[in-house]
């Protein structure tokens, strides 16, 4: 039963990955342009100023970025999913989480080659690579928070037709609002806004175990965990509520 | 050997219930709770059981609750009462082309519809071209299924369907479209299926075709069974009601 959801899965996300790269021989390198763009033009305007005191600081601006971009591409997807795939929903009877499990699926791959070009880097400043072997367990983590995350949108986005476009606007200010080109002290009101951002978690922990070699502090792997294990349990128990709700409503 | 059990399935829809809102009139009409709805009781105790190998008719105007029977069945709906039991692997085919992907290729839907119905990698790789024959598509394998014409869709979601060794097999109106030649083809099909022992459940408007195939039949009117009967029986009443 697991294999075949498995099975299934991978055969969607190939699908879904075909399908946005009609056409288009570039295809993977689309994936990566946007975080490279993205990573450049945040250095070269913030490189000088707010780099300075962050050791690194191109290392740290682009691990930010790719595990933030992660987040953001899986859950802006799965805000339109369900949408996306209603007549395969009314019409057949399948397991409605593997919808969501293919765009993990999917992302993860363009991922990777994320990870691949940040490896590249870090050979490039000869910084010390070993800590990436830790990436797979964090990465792990970082899915089943997102997973959850991801179950608890997509069935929200039945009911409020409008949330696709809320949670675009959301996204831009969490992701203003995350440590990603700048750092935060221990202190001040954003550093506790922050202590309620799971996504601040799993980045400070790569950044500390890649980039730093250092161990993370304890209270922040808890809490990676504990914001992990809460939103796959939330997410799960939202999406068996309503999902069966779905084909009726779209 | 009873494959399908249905007994006392009730199911109703909510009209008027405004699904398409945003967070904001949500939260205004919460407030002010001005939603008028309306319950319609699109099936209202309905029992009745298929054999193994059975092919059965099921009848009924339009908004009788045939179509919604058959996603309850297929487990697409959840009913609200009653219970429902089936044996072995369901396969639907409600809607006509079951929302076959149109920018990807004759190929890669069929890799992906087989795989919806549990087919595994191999599996697939030994019915393609089974399939792709059934449906008469040779030549357009690696063409996109939003060129093809609403037959040519059908033909492969129904080609899909069949191969895929249904033990229960859901059909809502798939007659409708196809030419003469597919259609003795596909009933042929169907035949075969129902002596090899899978049980089908036929929903249509098409008379004949109910006679040709069915032994027994159901009338559906208003979400309520109104006879289950010999099929030519329940036909005769049935084009007696509609006489007026």
């Amino acid at each position: 039963m697991l294999k075949k959801g498995l099975n299934l899965a991978v055969v969607l996300a190939k699908m879904e990955f075909k399908l946005r790269n009609e056409g288009s021989y570039l295809g993977i390198f689309w994936y990566l342009l946007n975080p490279i763009l993205t990573f450049f033009v945040l250095l070269i305007v913030f490189g000088n100023k707010l780099g300075q005191n962050i050791p690194n600081y191109s290392l740290y601006l682009l691990l930010g970025i790719i595990m933030f971009n992660f987040f953001r591409q899986v859950t802006i997807e799965s805000t339109k999913i369900i949408q996306d795939n209603r007549w395969l929903i009314k019409s057949i009877n399948f397991p409605r989480e593997i919808l969501i499990n293919s765009i993990i699926l999917k992302t993860l791959f363009s991922h990777i080659f994320e990870i691949i070009l940040f490896t590249a880097l870090l050979f490039i400043f000869k910084a010390p690579f070993w800590g990436i072997i830790f990436y797979p367990l964090i990465l792990l983590f970082f899915c089943f928070f997102i997973y959850g995350f991801s179950l608890i949108l997509s069935s929200l986005a039945i009911y409020f037709i409008d949330l696709n476009n809320i949670w675009l606007f959301a996204i831009s200010l969490i992701w203003l609002g995350t440590p990603i080109f700048y750092t935060i002290e221990n202190q001040g009101w954003l550093f506790k806004l922050n202590l309620l951002n799971p996504c601040y978690y799993f980045i400070t922990i790569a950044r500390d175990l890649i980039i730093y070699t250092k161990s993370p502090e304890i209270w922040m792997v808890l809490g990676a965990i504990f914001y992990s294990l809460l939103f796959l349990i939330i997410g799960k128990y939202i999406f068996s509520k309503l999902k069966y709700k779905f084909a009726e409503l779209i | 050997m009873k494959k399908i059990i249905v007994k006392n399935v009730s199911k109703n829809f909510k009209i008027g219930f405004e699904k398409n809102q945003g967070v904001l009139a949500r939260f205004i009409s919460f407030f002010s709770g001005k939603t008028p709805q309306r319950n319609i009781k699109t099936l209202d105790n309905i029992s009745f059981y298929a054999n193994k190998g059975e092919i059965l008719g099921i009848i009924g105007k339009n908004g009788s609750g045939k179509s919604t029977l058959l996603r309850i069945i297929a487990g697409i709906y959840k009913k609200d009462k009653g219970e429902i039991l089936t044996y072995g692997k369901i396969i639907p085919l409600i809607n006509l082309n079951y929302g076959l992907k149109e920018r990807l290729t004759l190929k890669d839907n069929i890799y992906l519809y087989c795989s919806f119905f549990g087919l595994s990698k191999n599996q697939i790789k030994q019915k393609f071209d089974l399939i792709v024959e059934f449906a008469e598509l040779k030549n357009f394998i690696n063409t996109k299924i939003y060129q093809f014409s609403e037959g040519m869709k059908q033909r492969l979601a129904f080609s899909i369907a069949i191969h895929c060794q249904p033990e229960i097999l859901l059909l809502d109106e798939v007659f409708e479209v196809g030419d003469k030649n597919f259609k003795q083809k596909s009933s042929n099909k169907i035949e075969e299926l129902a002596k090899n022992g899978t049980t089908v459940l036929l929903v249509s408007h098409d008379i004949n075709l109910i006679n040709k195939h069915c032994q027994r039949t159901i009338w559906l009117e208003k979400g309520k069974i109104m006879k289950d009967d010999k099929t030519s029986i329940v036909i005769a009443e049935y084009l007696n009601s509609n006489e007026f």
